[in-house]
């Protein structure tokens, strides 16, 4: 028995330069990504940019996982990829206390591990990686501030009349957004004259602007906390022909959407939440190749206006 | 008129849910955000926001009426939303080419609830719940995961856009020098449609009988299976023509969409006073279920109550508007 320990110790060195040399299976490393929510177009997104950015390299393999916005499927999932003893895991877990646990299981087995979007507790991963909520609120609110000080009737004297569309105020991400805008608007002479919670959807958001029109006369900008919302704003405003009186202002900044609306002239602008697929692919070739990382990444986002969308839009300052 | 007349005038269920309906516009009455509810266009957003739903509860009324339930009427929403989208945005199909293909699925969704339930006595709930997931499965299937919308993706990462179909302005699109959205004209003609079915047809009387006594009826000749087939087949139709109103007024197919429209749709057809026991109930109840519901989220809306309290509020104002029906019927 005792003999074996040895053995096994020797095993492990033999082992461990080896897994940083190449992969575990055959000639190409396998990633296990598990997303939270397939059901998000902005997470749809997210495996995209990790497929596209993968592509490029023949010889990693991603294996997708989908945890339907379920806490216990996606710790199992991830249990799943540590027993398949994959190369590297990817993790954009849906909350962050119950999916602690097996994220540190990988990492103490030697799987590196980077942690997607949101956090997991303590530092037992290799990387996280991403974007500020609260900072691209912050640049929504000085953007909306600047484009409403602007206005006429805000230069003679009045008070600019803001409606916001919050995302699901139980959520971080909306509770972020909605004090990163605040917080621009301190000591500004705009009021929010109307605000209601979406839960992130369109037809909501729809319902709720309708609402904001027939009580308010005047709106001067709506603030969505996602564009799907902002642009359903625009579909309640345009039915009651007032769409051309407002700024409508959204975030997420995806491709297929987001973008698309700016480039419509639907929204003045929308400020991009970037996914982090493509800096997880990169992360995932450095440490692949023995390199070390930084525990921490936070991302830049860009944002988009029509003066700007055809040329990638703009880096936040 | 006589006293015993009156009485049953005023225990009939059309009443009691005309009652609810009142007491939900009084509270609207009385929190007006500022004479906001006294306005037409409020009560034309409202009639617009509750057609999707009101569309649903038509299905779903006929499916109760017959003694079943159908869960999958959300999922078809989505499952129809995309592939109207795609067929016609994508595919550059003429609008009733689409239609037909989009229809011709919602229906056979429903047939295939119908089958299961009629032939192979598979329960309501277990076959339409299975639906429910299978055709939500099917919907991001079909888009990939992804909205489908005017813009194009290549698998480079590049767009081409395409123009919106003249059919989608003409769904989302108002009538009547802007007073009637035409979706709320598409759930009316779906209401005239199941009362036709109801009252009008023999196949009508024969849904009261299979949900009012499944066994009894069977024994005096009521074609039971066929009955239960059509009542599914027209709850896919409707939610299919449901999906397509939902996609003209959002310009895209989210392959989401009409997640939990189902209880909506059963809380339509509900407060209204059909009961989930079958066999009893009507169209007339389910419109003015929807109408209940639909001016009591307008009310919480237009006076931007906070979330939680709306929740609490939708709860307690459905509970108090059934029981206000009960102490009548009593």
């Amino acid at each position: 028995m005792h003999k074996a320990i040895p053995a096994a110790l020797l095993l492990g060195a033999l082992i461990l330069p080896a897994a940083a040399a190449g992969p575990k299976h055959g000639d190409k490393w396998i990633i296990g990504m598990s997303q939270c929510n397939l059901g998000e177009p902005w997470r749809v997104q997210m495996n995209a940019d990790i497929r596209r950015a993968a592509e490029a390299h023949p010889g990693l393999e991603v294996v997708f996982k989908d945890a339907q916005n379920d806490t216990l499927r996606q710790r199992s999932q991830i249990e799943e990829f540590i027993d398949a003893d994959v190369d590297l895991l990817v993790v954009s877990p849906k909350e962050a206390a119950p999916l602690t646990p097996p994220v540190a299981a990988a990492y103490r087995r030697g799987i590196p591990v980077i942690v997607l979007d949101r956090k997991v507790l303590g530092d037992e991963f290799t990387q996280f990686i991403g974007a500020d909520n609260q900072r691209i609120g912050r640049a929504a609110g000085e953007w909306a501030v600047r484009r409403l000080l602007s206005l006429p009737q805000v230069r003679a004297g009045g008070r600019a009349r803001i409606v916001e569309l919050t995302g699901l105020m139980t959520s971080t991400p909306g509770q972020d957004r909605l004090a990163g805008f605040h917080a621009a608007l301190r000591g500004q002479p705009v009021d929010i004259i109307f605000s209601a919670d979406t839960q992130w959807l369109e037809p909501r958001a729809r319902e709720e602007m309708e609402s904001a029109l027939a009580v308010n006369p005047r709106i001067d900008l709506v603030y969505a906390h996602n564009d799907p919302a902002a642009h359903g704003a625009y579909l309640a405003a345009k039915a009651a022909e007032r769409e051309k009186d407002i700024i409508f202002v959204g975030i997420d900044g995806l491709p297929q959407e987001g973008q698309v609306y700016v480039r419509q002239g639907l929204l003045a602008a929308s400020f991009e939440y970037p996914t982090g697929g493509r800096e997880a692919v990169e992360t995932a070739l450095r440490i692949l190749h023995g390199e070390s990382v930084p525990k921490r990444v936070t991302l830049n986002s860009r944002f988009f206006t029509m003066e700007n969308v055809g040329g990638g839009g703009e880096w936040l300052p | 008129m006589k006293a015993g007349s009156v009485r049953r005038w005023l225990a009939a269920p059309s009443f009691r849910a005309l009652l609810a309906l009142a007491f939900v516009v009084a509270i609207g009455c009385a929190f007006n955000a500022d004479g906001a509810f006294f306005r037409w266009g409020t009560h034309r957003d409202m009639l617009r926001q509750v057609s999707v739903y009101g569309i649903l509860g038509c299905g779903m009324t006929l499916v109760i009426i017959s003694g079943g339930i159908d869960l999958s009427v959300g999922s078809v929403v989505g499952l129809c939303a995309v592939l109207f989208a795609r067929q016609t945005l994508h595919e550059g199909q003429a609008a009733p080419a689409a239609l037909a293909v989009v229809l011709g699925a919602g229906t056979a969704i429903g047939l295939l609830s119908g089958a299961l339930v009629a032939r192979f006595r598979v329960q309501a709930f277990v076959a339409t719940l299975a639906m429910m997931v299978f055709a939500r499965g099917l919907a991001k299937w079909v888009s990939g995961g992804q909205k489908i919308s005017q813009a194009i993706q290549h698998p480079d990462g590049t767009f081409t856009y395409v123009d919106l179909p003249a059919v989608f302005q003409r769904l989302d699109h108002r009538i009547l020098g802007g007073n009637l959205s035409v979706v709320t004209l598409v759930f009316l003609g779906c209401v005239l449609l199941s009362w036709v079915v109801l009252e009008k047809l023999r196949y009508g009387r024969y849904l009261y009988a299979t949900g009012g006594n499944e066994e009894a009826a069977r024994l005096s000749g009521v074609p039971v299976a066929r009955a239960k087939l059509l009542a599914y087949g027209l709850s896919g139709l409707f939610a299919a023509v449901a999906g397509v109103c939902q996609a003209a007024q959002e310009q895209q197919g989210d392959p989401e969409a009409g997640s939990t429209y189902e209880l909506t749709a059963i809380a339509i057809a509900v407060i209204g006073g059909n009961t989930l026991s079958g066999g009893r109930g009507g169209i007339g109840l389910t419109l003015l279920g929807a109408l209940t519901i639909g001016y009591l989220e307008k009310v919480l809306s237009i006076n931007a109550v906070g979330e939680s309290s709306r929740l609490m509020l939708t709860g307690a104002i459905i509970i108090a508007a059934v029981l206000l029906q009960r102490r009548k019927a009593g």
